[in-house]
């Protein structure tokens, strides 16, 4: 007997009416079945979301375009549901944390599907507790939805669609706005609640890592919104082990390493490995190789040096930190759990907030002192949200706002911008409005405009957030490339993976204060549970490294 | 906490009938002991802290003094002239300084008892009633409530616009023309940020099922019951009582657009 579809895509096309010659989902046909854990993989902008939009019967009611093909949820056609009632069957977490809730506290909340449903008043209380229960959040049910953090909001998305007891779960990108730490845990939670309640499972994504273990079955769609691999997930990254690269897609970090030795060694996986162990297994001889410089500051050029800083607001202290220099030429990066005053740290040195106590110099002279004009020619800030920093109309003159600024003639300002715009690869987008520009080219814009003053110190708030692995890519490269050039830059990151290959010094933050002003080298030396308390990681690499050498010593005994 | 639970609907509509009540009055001494019988209500029975409420009450207090101070000083002719009163070593014909009275304890009145609903009231309970007492659509009221939450992340993304572009090099505005081209500078990205945001609130709401339809189960559920009649009653017993009072001394009068 044929096994009942939960969904099933039929020859699904779509097309916007603003791009008509170009479709959004290309003749996409494929089915999940009952209890299945499926993954649809593909590169930002394929059409992923647009998909989920369909899935949840808002295409085509709400679509300004095309729509051919059909879909069935629960074998009955995804149009033939009345409206609202194809969320009782299929319920979807979205990607962004903020932006899904319509309530103040997390029980309203969790209650507000629960009426849509028209459950009787009477059995809603012991519903929300048991959903709670399946996230883990029983201790926040009467609290507000703002004092929550990402990862909490994300598991009461999670939870409010539980409460519905939908027998199809959709997850779009569920762990992109949230740091490595909370998207492990989101996946773990996913994983327990495999084991007490019954759903099919289809995860839409842009990256690989953590899914692994859960997923099985994957189906990966291509920029032009096509289908090109459906099956197993293990034997669709080893044979589309390039193409994924290509597409900018999140491979799983062993993967990653996996392939970069695959280039270096000369040597093929005839079966890629997908988790650290599974490449320790296999005999090889790993090197690291690093690409970053010697670490050791040249002492003159001291740019930064604060003493004693204080930043309290509301009788508690943000930031209460000791000395800290900052030298131009050197690659820091800000480390920490969310909330142990990153941001705070490197907007007080950057002469964006003011401290209360204590004060800050740039080349010995106090920052107070210097003209805010003459001042922001020295230290460029990249926000977390490019958007907040976009000031014009077209690409060309945002970046060259603040030659113009300056009083640069128009010519010279024509080639700087244009040497700048070929160095972010962005010269093909000048004309172009910045909020047209794709995730990636808008935080490029954003350092771009930044670094067009050559200023000394770039600081970076979380640059690689929620981007793509070849805008990643892209962005490292520029900034490698300004580093070679001797401009120090501080960034705040989550990404392991960078620290071990980019930081030549971290700063891991606590509770305001800076726990630890050291190498990566002697970072990765700490015991793990003093790593954990600060919701640090080891980078894969160190991991393997580890592994081998375990391997080695049982060779040996 | 007897004001703070009753039901919101009812208080509304009591505040509404009590301040549509006590503009059709006009004299001194209805507001002057209406407006003492709210602070009671809200300093003794609501247990609102005096700080707290001074806080809020100042400002129109100082209005209210200012509307005294302008409306005695600037009065009409009196029809009484030889009827005075002394006011800070000055003489002022009793007159005026009743209307003048009259009008500012009636900014008083209205605004003890805005205080009265807006501190004892959750906004979010007040919208829940308003659809389960007096019919609001429920597109329009969760509609409300999920823009009522935008707000404070709104005043933080501003906060955060500001920031970044004097990071820029965007100088802080210094005359109108510059401070209004820097407010159009900021309302765009605040605005895109908006819409998008709005935009994914109202998909996540649909795909939780929000028809907008009036058919739904409620899980606070807000009832009309006696003590919620009760408050009505007192309160606009207690009013018919002042204007009686009033209407005994011999000061009550209609309002005729004295001004």
């Amino acid at each position: 007997m044929m096994e009942a579809s939960a969904v099933k895509v039929d020859h699904l096309t779509l097309f916007f009416d603003d791009i008509p010659e170009k479709p959004v989902l290309n003749d996409i046909s494929f089915e999940v079945n009952e209890m299945e854990n499926l993954l649809i993989l593909g590169p930002s902008g394929c059409g992923k979301s647009t998909l989920t939009h369909c899935l949840n019967g808002l295409f085509p009611r709400e679509l300004d375009g095309n729509m051919n093909g059909d879909i069935f949820i629960n074998q009955k056609n995804a149009t033939d549901y009345r409206n609202g009632e194809i969320s009782q069957h299929l319920g979807v977490v979205f990607q962004d944390p903020e932006t899904q809730f319509c309530m103040f506290t997390v029980e309203d909340e969790i209650a507000f599907g629960l009426e849509n449903k028209g459950v009787s008043p009477n059995e809603m209380e012991d519903k929300i507790d048991e959903v709670l229960g399946l996230v883990k959040m029983k201790e926040c049910k009467h609290r507000n939805i703002t004092t929550l953090s990402g990862g909490q909001k994300q598991k009461l998305a999670l939870a409010c669609i539980l409460a519905m007891e939908p027998e199809i779960l959709v997850l779009d990108e569920p762990t992109a706005n949230l740091d490595p730490v909370a998207a492990k845990e989101f996946i773990h939670t996913l994983q327990q609640l495999q084991q007490h309640k019954k759903f099919s499972l289809l995860v839409i994504e842009h990256q690989l890592d953590g899914w692994v273990s859960l997923i099985d079955r994957s189906i990966m769609i291509n920029a032009k919104g096509e289908i090109f691999y459906d099956g197993e997930l293990r034997h669709g990254i080893n044979k589309h082990r390039d193409t994924l690269e290509q597409l900018g897609i999140w491979i799983p970090k062993a993967t990653k390493l996996a392939l970069e030795l695959e280039k270096k060694e000369n040597h093929t996986f005839e079966n890629l490995p997908l988790t650290i162990h599974e490449l320790a297994a296999q005999s090889i001889d790993f090197k690291p190789s690093l690409n970053k410089g010697n670490g050791k500051p040249n002492q003159h050029d001291l740019a930064i040096k604060a003493n004693e800083l204080l930043w309290s607001k509301k009788d508690t202290d943000i930031i209460n930190a000791k000395d800290i220099h900052l030298y131009s030429g050197q690659f820091v990066m800000i480390l920490g759990a969310n909330g142990s005053g990153k941001s705070s740290l490197s907007k007080l040195l950057a002469g964006i907030e003011k401290p209360s106590k204590g004060s800050v110099q740039l080349y010995d002279k106090p920052l107070q002192g210097w003209r805010e004009r003459e001042l922001r020619t020295k230290i460029g800030y990249v926000f977390q949200n490019p958007e907040h920093q976009f000031i014009s109309d077209t690409v060309f003159d945002e970046v060259a706002f603040s030659l113009r600024l300056q009083g640069l003639t128009e010519r010279e300002v024509i080639n700087r911008v244009k040497a700048i715009l070929e160095q972010c690869q962005l010269t093909s987008f000048t004309d172009l409005h910045p909020y047209t520009l794709s995730q990636g080219q808008k935080r490029r814009l954003s350092v771009a405009t930044m670094i067009v003053d050559n200023q000394s110190l770039l600081f970076l708030d979380e640059p690689t957030f929620g981007q793509d692995a070849s805008s990643t890519n892209q962005l490292l490269n520029l900034l490698m490339e300004r580093h070679a050039q001797g401009t120090g830059i501080v960034m705040i990151t989550h990404d392991m993976e960078l620290v071990y290959q980019y930081a030549e010094r971290v700063l891991v933050m606590e509770n305001g204060q800076i726990a630890l002003d050291t190498t990566p080298e002697q970072l990765w030396s700490l015991t793990r549970e003093q790593l954990k308390q600060w919701q640090l990681e080891l980078p894969v690499q160190v991991k393997l490294q580890r592994l081998l050498q375990k391997d080695v010593g049982y060779v040996h005994s | 906490m007897f004001i703070h639970n009753v039901n919101p609907s009812i208080k509304a509509i009591t505040i509404i009938v009590s301040v549509f009540l006590l503009a059709l009055v006009f004299d001194p001494i209805t507001p002057l002991c209406f407006v003492i019988w709210i602070w009671i209500l809200t300093i003794g029975v609501a247990k609102i802290h005096w700080k707290k409420y001074l806080v809020y009450f100042s400002p129109f207090f100082i209005f209210a003094l200012g509307m005294f101070w302008t409306n005695v000083m600037f009065a009409n002719e009196p029809n009484n002239p030889a009827d005075v009163i002394t006011l800070f070593g000055r003489e002022f014909p009793t007159e005026d300084v009743n209307t003048a009275l009259a009008l500012s304890l009636r900014i008083l009145s209205f605004t003890s008892l805005s205080l009265l609903f807006l501190l004892t009231t959750n906004i979010v309970h007040f919208i829940l009633s308003l659809m389960q007492q007096c019919k609001l659509p429920p597109k329009l009221a969760y509609g409300i409530l999920a823009g009522y939450r935008f707000l404070p992340m709104m005043k933080d993304e501003l906060v955060l616009i500001h920031a970044a572009h004097r990071v820029r090099g965007v100088n802080r505005a210094k005359t109108m023309k510059e401070a209004f081209q820097q407010y159009k500078r900021f309302a765009i990205p605040l605005l895109a940020s908006a819409i998008r945001k709005a935009e994914r609130t109202a998909i996540a709401m649909e795909s939780k099922g929000f028809t907008g339809s009036r058919d739904r189960t409620f899980y606070r559920q807000f009832t009309i019951g006696p003590k919620d009649w009760l408050f009505l009653v007192m309160m606009l017993g207690m009013l018919l009582i002042f204007i009686t009072v009033s209407w005994q001394l011999g000061y009550l009068k209609w309002y005729s657009g004295e001004f």
